[in-house]
């Protein structure tokens, strides 16, 4: 089985706290993965790590076959992230931040001008492209947030929290745009919200105090606990074992 | 080229900011005019060079640099508020083309605001019947250019160590220094003392003292003041990218 991410023994320490404690995952490439948490379980810790944003006190992960400590460079090449604060140019339009990080990332202006218009027509951003970012309501932030993201054409894609604060039309609509995503990549997308991880996840991971509690399809998560939903088996996970 | 495409959104994000306009441009200006007629309202015999012309060109066009300290600053410290510099510290960019992408487009806008504060300056000249030498000008925007360097080190220090709304306090306090000690509003030669010696230990003095030296054509004076403030900047600029650097690694500690 072809694995995107291969966590072994991975551990974050800040100090005397604990944020990830010796955390052991596979994650399928292809699949839409959720890391589910209170705050403060690790999840968005691990994301940085995985993605070069935190170094591992101990442990390794593999991205696609590259170590995260050892080889950065190459995954940084290979993924993208969505972090939890909305990271936009405030003062570039719509399709001038989209250019920009087309440019960080080495694309010629050609493959740059194709990947904007690809990703504006992918993401519906036609109305708002010439707008700038700061003038763009939460939604659409997020919206860009994740367009700028993924017009790198990662192979794996992170989004930490990508509906947090959002009104439900506007979280709806973003479950329509990482819907669209399944199969083409693999996204790991951590949440609060059990019915978002519930609708579009192939696989859960549940963190509690830095640890990995439980891992598997939904089905297999509410056999383990014999809940009858995601929530309550997310309590019994986070309570009990 | 990853510092370029940085420097370009950074020239963006600043000329975007009508607050760039106003203070890097506006008030270099309405100052000069503002002091000229001061000048006007001084008995000659007061012997009051301070605020004449071809001496407060010079000290208006170093006084605006102060201002590009604080946009470099608060570009800095925003873009680590609006996390921006956490999506690009995921990507390949490396300390380097941080560095290039604030530093670059500021040295323009400094290029920029000179070149008005001057033009300024000749119009005035013309209204009120004197005479600046455009070479000594010319020349004076090169000697300033250490001094634009210095205040860019400020900016970038600052803005890697303060937040958002730290930044403007902590510049204002720098560029009400630099005006004061720096020989710009107060003739810090005729009074001697502390002051004066205060003075010849910081940057400021030194770098008006090479764009008035430049600007009254003095060219034989003009090396000392060019040496210190070049060192300076030197000096500046690399505890500025070391401090940038020290801070962009400890992010992803």
């Amino acid at each position: 089985m072809a694995y995107a991410i291969e966590i072994k023994n991975l551990r974050k320490e800040y100090g005397a706290k604990v944020a990830v404690n010796n955390i052991n995952l596979n994650i399928e490439e292809g699949c839409l993965f959720s890391l589910l948490g209170v705050n403060g379980a690790g999840k968005t810790t691990t994301i940085k790590m995985l993605t070069g944003l935190a170094v591992p006190t101990s442990g390794d992960a593999y991205i696609l076959g590259h170590s995260i400590r050892e080889d950065i460079n190459a995954v940084k090449s290979i993924v993208n992230v969505s972090t939890q604060e909305t990271s936009v140019a405030p003062n570039l339009t719509v399709r001038e931040n989209l250019e920009f990080i087309a440019g960080i990332y080495g694309m010629d202006k050609g493959k740059s001008k194709q990947r904007v218009d690809e990703v504006i027509e992918q993401f519906n951003l036609h109305e708002v492209e010439k707008n700038k970012a700061k003038t763009l309501s939460g939604g659409w932030q997020r919206k860009l947030s994740i367009a700028m993201a993924l017009i790198t054409e990662p192979r794996i894609l992170f989004l930490d929290e990508p509906t947090l604060g959002l009104d439900v039309l506007a979280r709806r609509e973003l479950w329509r745009v990482i819907e669209g995503l399944k199969s083409k990549i693999t996204v790991i997308l951590t949440t609060h919200y059990m019915e978002e991880a519930e609708s579009l996840s192939d696989s859960i991971a549940i963190m509690v105090d830095g640890c990995i509690k439980a891992s598997g399809t939904l089905d297999e998560l509410l056999k383990l606990t014999g809940a009858d939903n995601l929530e309550n088996a997310f309590i019994k996970i986070a309570e009990e074992i | 080229m990853k510092g370029i495409i940085f420097c370009k959104r950074t020239v963006k994000e600043i000329l975007r900011d009508p607050l760039s306009y106003i203070f890097c441009l506006g008030f270099p200006i309405v100052m000069l005019v503002i002091m000229s007629i001061v000048n006007n309202s001084i008995p000659k015999e007061a012997g009051m060079k301070i605020f004449e012309l071809d001496y407060l060109a010079p000290g208006m066009a170093y006084f605006g640099l102060s201002f590009v300290m604080l946009f470099t600053c608060i570009q800095v410290s925003k873009d680590r508020t609006t996390s921006l510099l956490m999506r690009l510290h995921a990507s390949p960019m490396k300390s380097i083309d941080f560095i290039i992408g604030y530093t670059l487009p500021v040295i323009i806008i400094a290029l920029l605001q000179m070149l008005v504060t001057y033009t300024a300056a000749l119009i005035l000249a013309a209204v009120i019947g004197k005479s600046i030498s455009i070479v000594g000008i010319l020349l004076s925007i090169i000697t300033l250019l250490p001094s634009a360097l210095c205040f860019i080190s400020f900016g970038l220090i600052f803005g890697t160590l303060v937040s958002e709304k730290a930044a403007p306090g902590i510049c204002s306090i720098i560029i009400t220094i630099s005006s004061m000690i720096g020989n710009i509003w107060m003739d810090v030669d005729q009074l001697g003392g502390s002051i004066q010696k205060l003075s010849k230990a910081l940057p400021f003095y030194h770098g008006v003292k090479c764009a008035r030296l430049s600007v009254a054509g003095n060219y034989s004076e003009l090396a000392k003041p060019v040496i210190i403030s070049m060192a300076w900047a030197l000096g500046l600029y690399i505890l500025a990218t070391f401090i940038m650097s020290s801070k962009l690694k400890k992010d992803v500690q």
